[in-house]
């Protein structure tokens, strides 16, 4: 029920101003802090009104630091991500909603169930399988006494070796495998009329020609929110690239701002530097969000539904 | 329009099912082995309840579903192994199943896309085949932006674009409203003639298979019940099933015992004279029954129902529940016990275990009364 009442109104008011103090102070804080000097920094603490510093530190970021590859990184590891991640939920989606496959209930259950494990609960498990991508196949031989038999026959057991850690693929793969995406696309074909896939076939279109012909155009606009959501969250991926690459040249920018920050105790961090990059790494995702908004906004009530 | 009349006009397949059955696995089996000849050209409406598995036989002609068992031979070919697209059939939805994101001209030439047909040619047939359902200034819009009457055109064009020499219709009407529907099965009408297809259409509405059908298929959980002109079906229906399902309201069917010389009802009324004993349905259609003219049936108004053109009495004879309908203006009291006679022409005996009819059976040049031939 909506009241009109005044008083609420006021306090409603309170409140949404404190909700707003809360996350605009830090961004504030964020972009006065990268205006000023260093100097000003260790003389006056918090810097509370903005300077005129703010192009020469981003100037020392993108000359000093290594965050300008790292960005690069960052856009290569979320794009790729968005990219993969479009089209593998699409096409698993597809494959659960238009063909009849035996257990296809279990599967899609599976794949919503990784939603409720994410990468952060299985950052250790996924840190083996990168270092070497072939211990589960070598896990599987040995439990099941292949390898005893092999190491019998031939003098050695088989075991083979890959690592993915810090390569872009590496940094890629983990992120990919997410539920969301599927159950967004799932959701989105069920709205279809259901006889489009028979209508196809009778105009003499098989599955690859519906998908292409027919579906990807309908689903243009969950595409692009799903491409959008996931980019996004690429982009502002922490712990896992802070796992996964251990060079500064692999390190994604959110990684190499924390970085930035001196190891050494004692030293006081040159804050209006690292404020300045912060700012240039939110550029990019700030410009997507600008831009794409309407998408956004789509993804997420679609995957509210 | 007479160019237009031979623009489009396809080279019509017969169809022939040869113990076409199917079965999801071993319990379920939706179509029990079936046997039927479609001729050329010929318009069939396959007509039952919902669940009785028309549907399936559709898209098993179609290739949407594969048969479990038997052959399906489409103008002297063997279908049942080929894709929908090398049988020369094409199908119109329940729900219209337009491509939303294509407009009008790009749905109906979407398999002529498919198929490699040059565009110029593409743009020639959208032109003769919109001319002739009737959306020709539609053919930039959208499928959002059309009537369900519209919409249900789009899908005809797209079907009928391509010639085929089947055409299939999924109950095609039953989205529209009364009106519209009445004019869009005129319509069928008109263009089943001008473009000569063998069809085939699936309903559960019998005034459009009435008054659609050349012949009428009726099925019964997967069994063919009868197979036949409109006519034929109506004033000789093959079993009590047909009997009750075609006409509104139904057929009666009483519960009658022989006793060597008449029929009677359980309160010992005699209905008709007959030589056979043992224990029958008796049907006859609530116009045929004849009111107050010296009638000596008897029967109990319990409840009347006037409908402007015509009125229907629900009658109660010997617990029985027996329907008559009335001409507009009849004087009838509704406190009156009727006088009824059945019109021995009009009276339809069935075989109370196997629910069959027994043809002839009140033809009285006495010729021995036959059982009507079972499909299965």
């Amino acid at each position: 029920m909506v009241e009109n009442a005044r008083s609420i109104n006021i306090v409603a008011s309170i409140l949404l101003a404190i909700g707003i103090l809360y996350i605009v102070g830090p961004l504030y804080l964020t972009l006065s802090t990268a205006s000023q000097s260093y100097e000003y920094i260790l003389t006056n603490g918090l810097a509370w009104v903005p300077g005129t510093e703010l192009f020469t530190n981003m100037a020392k970021v993108i000359h000093d630091t290594r965050i300008p590859v790292q960005m690069l990184n960052s856009m290569i590891v979320a794009f790729s991500n968005a990219l993969a991640t479009c089209a593998l939920s699409f096409l698993s989606a597809y494959a659960i909603v238009y063909f009849r496959i035996r257990w296809a209930g279990v599967v899609f259950a599976l794949i919503l169930a990784t939603i409720m494990l994410p990468l952060d609960i299985r950052v250790i498990t996924t840190y083996q399988v990168a270092s070497n991508i072939f211990s589960p196949l070598n896990a599987v031989l040995d439990v099941t006494g292949l390898n005893a038999l092999t190491a019998n026959m031939f003098g050695a057991p088989v075991h083979l070796e890959l690592s993915v850690l810090n390569t872009h693929f590496g940094l890629v793969a983990p992120l990919v495998a997410h539920g969301t995406g599927t159950f967004l696309f799932r959701q989105f074909f069920l709205t279809l009329p259901k006889d489009l896939f028979k209508a196809a076939r009778m105009d003499g279109a098989g599955p690859i020609r519906f998908l292409i012909d027919i579906l990807l155009p309908l689903a243009r606009p969950s595409v692009a929110s799903l491409f959008v959501l996931t980019f996004l969250s690429g982009w502002t991926q922490y712990l896992w690239p802070l796992v996964g690459a251990s060079t500064p040249d692999m390190q994604t920018a959110v990684v190499g701002l924390a970085r930035l920050v001196p190891d050494s105790d004692g030293q006081v961090p040159d804050f209006p530097m690292i404020m300045a990059g912060a700012v240039l790494v939110s550029l990019v995702p700030l410009t997507m969000i600008a831009l794409l908004q309407r998408f956004l906004v789509q993804g997420l009530v679609l995957s509210e539904k | 329009m007479t160019a237009i009349d031979t623009a489009i006009r396809a080279t019509a397949a017969d169809i022939e099912l040869i113990g076409v059955t199917k079965a999801y696995d071993a319990k379920t089996t939706v179509i029990p082995p079936i046997n039927v000849a479609l001729r050329p050209g010929e318009f069939t409406v396959v007509l039952g309840p919902s669940g009785c598995g028309k549907s399936t036989l559709l898209q098993m002609i179609a290739g949407l579903e594969r048969v479990s068992g038997g052959k399906i031979v489409i103008g002297g070919r063997e279908v049942q192994d080929l894709e929908p697209k090398h049988r020369g059939c094409a199908m119109v939805f329940q729900n219209y199943a337009l491509y939303p994101h294509m407009t009008v001209a790009e749905n109906m030439a979407y398999s002529l896309k498919v198929a490699g047909v040059s565009k110029a040619d593409r743009a020639q047939r959208v032109g003769v085949v919109a001319k002739m359902v009737g959306l020709a200034d539609f053919l930039p819009r959208k499928p959002g932006q059309l009537s369900g009457g519209q919409r249900q055109r789009v899908a005809i064009g797209r079907a009928i674009i391509r010639e085929p020499g089947v055409l299939l219709f999924d109950e095609p009407l039953s989205n529209l409203d009364a009106q519209l529907r009445h004019d869009m099965r005129v319509e069928l009408a008109d263009l089943h003639r001008r473009i000569g297809a063998t069809s085939v259409f699936v309903t559960h509405d019998q005034v459009e298979a009435m008054t659609l059908a050349d012949r009428i298929l009726i099925l019964n959980k997967g069994l063919i019940e009868q197979f036949d002109t409109p006519k034929a079906i109506y004033h000789h229906p093959a079993s009590v099933f047909v009997a009750k399902f075609i006409g509104a309201p139904p057929m009666n069917i009483l519960a009658v015992t022989g006793d060597g010389s008449a029929l009677r009802l359980a309160d010992g009324q005699v209905v008709a004279n007959y030589a056979d004993k043992g224990s029958f349905q008796l049907g006859i259609r609530p116009e045929d029954i004849a009111v107050n003219a010296g009638g000596s049936i008897k029967a109990e108004i319990r409840y009347r129902e006037d409908l402007g053109s015509h009125e229907i009495l629900e009658t109660n004879i010997a617990d029985q529940n027996l329907r008559i309908t009335m001409p507009f203006g009849a004087e009838i009291d509704t406190e009156q016990t009727l006088s009824l006679s059945f019109p021995r022409a009009r009276l339809h005996l069935f075989d109370s275990e196997t629910g069959r009819a027994i043809h002839n059976a009140f033809d009285d040049a006495k010729t021995a009364p036959t059982f009507v031939k079972e499909y299965q």
